[in-house]
């Protein structure tokens, strides 16, 4: 069972609050791999990580027939966030009971505190170029993070968790 | 469906590097940077990979090609694209030295082996209605100015 350190749980936030960018890499259950970038991030409890799903597609295509999944810091890197973070993980969308429980993480807790994430974590950093004109919610992405290990050069594959 | 890069994708991935994604035939995703990254034609990226990087994605691409790649720090954001393409690692020969050789120059980057992406997907990956749209089913110059519509900024280069 893996705790994350204070530092990963300071860039594992939202990029407006000092967090990262992360990217989000799937795979098809035969082996097509499938990466995005996401800004909505928060840790719960001490190995899960949670993701908004707004836009997914492939993704929440690939989670739905294999959870098998890693986040990886995107930006910043530099601040020492050389990391990439794997495990399973579910979708939690509106609509699962309530008392879905995944790996201690419950959906009604999961859904009350970060289902409603544009308006709790608004992207007022993203730019306007970029930015969505009106986020429309599903679920949240619960990863359960089982290991950690490190893409920091010199030190790519070295467990960190 | 063809790839043709843009110069702004060109720039950005040059500039910025990228994240790699490769996955087990068994579907176990495995992510390492390429800080190295150089288009060596209108659909195919070129990574140096130093030999920490080869450790943990060579093993899987022997099994499997796929390789799914986004640009890394701002190009996250400002490079909204997912590419997607057959990855070939190579040890040796015209494009392994031409590759490290500039990776070891520009970035001080002892090259273990050259990863070769030859592209045949490509999406937009920006959040809202254009999020997962495919555009190399797009001619390249409407891929051109579809870009061009929406973004023009590209990268300083990085020190």
């Amino acid at each position: 069972m893996v705790k994350f350190t204070q530092e990963m749980k300071e860039a594992l936030r939202v990029p407006g609050k000092g967090g990262s960018l992360v990217y989000l890499c799937t795979s098809s259950r035969d082996g097509k791999p499938n990466i995005a970038a996401m800004r909505f991030v928060a840790t719960h409890m001490d190995d899960k990580i949670l993701i908004a799903d707004m836009f997914l597609l492939k993704t929440k295509a690939n989670i739905k027939e294999n959870p098998q999944v890693a986040v990886a810091i995107c930006h910043p890197l530099e601040e020492g966030r050389w990391w990439v973070f794997k495990g399973e993980a579910v979708d939690i969308e509106y609509g699962f009971p309530r008392d879905f429980d995944w790996y201690g993480a419950n959906a009604t807790d999961i859904l009350d505190e970060w289902g409603n994430w544009n308006k709790s974590e608004p992207p007022d950093e993203v730019p306007p170029d970029i930015v969505f004109p009106k986020a429309v919610q599903r679920g949240v992405v619960v990863v359960h993070v089982e290991e950690a290990y490190s893409i920091e050069p010199g030190h790519t594959g070295e467990k960190v968790l | 469906m063809t790839v043709v890069l843009t110069e702004r994708m060109n720039a950005w991935i040059e500039t910025m590097g990228c994240h790699l994604c490769v996955a087990t035939l068994q579907g176990e995703p495995f992510v390492v940077l390429g800080r190295h990254a150089q288009v060596m034609a209108e659909d195919t990226v070129a990574f140096a990979l130093a030999e920490d990087e080869v450790k943990v994605a060579a093993s899987v691409l022997s099994e499997n090609p796929w390789v799914a790649f986004g640009v890394s720090r701002q190009g996250g954001i400002r490079a909204a694209y997912q590419f997607k393409g057959i990855g070939e690692v190579l040890r040796s020969g015209d494009v392994f030295d031409t590759v490290s050789a500039r990776a070891k120059e520009e970035k001080g980057i002892d090259a273990a082996a050259v990863l070769s992406v030859h592209l045949t997907e490509l999406y937009c990956t920006k959040p809202g209605y254009e999020a997962g749209l495919r555009l190399d089913g797009m001619a390249p110059e409407e891929v051109d100015a579809w870009e061009r519509q929406r973004w023009k900024d590209v990268p300083r280069k990085r020190a």
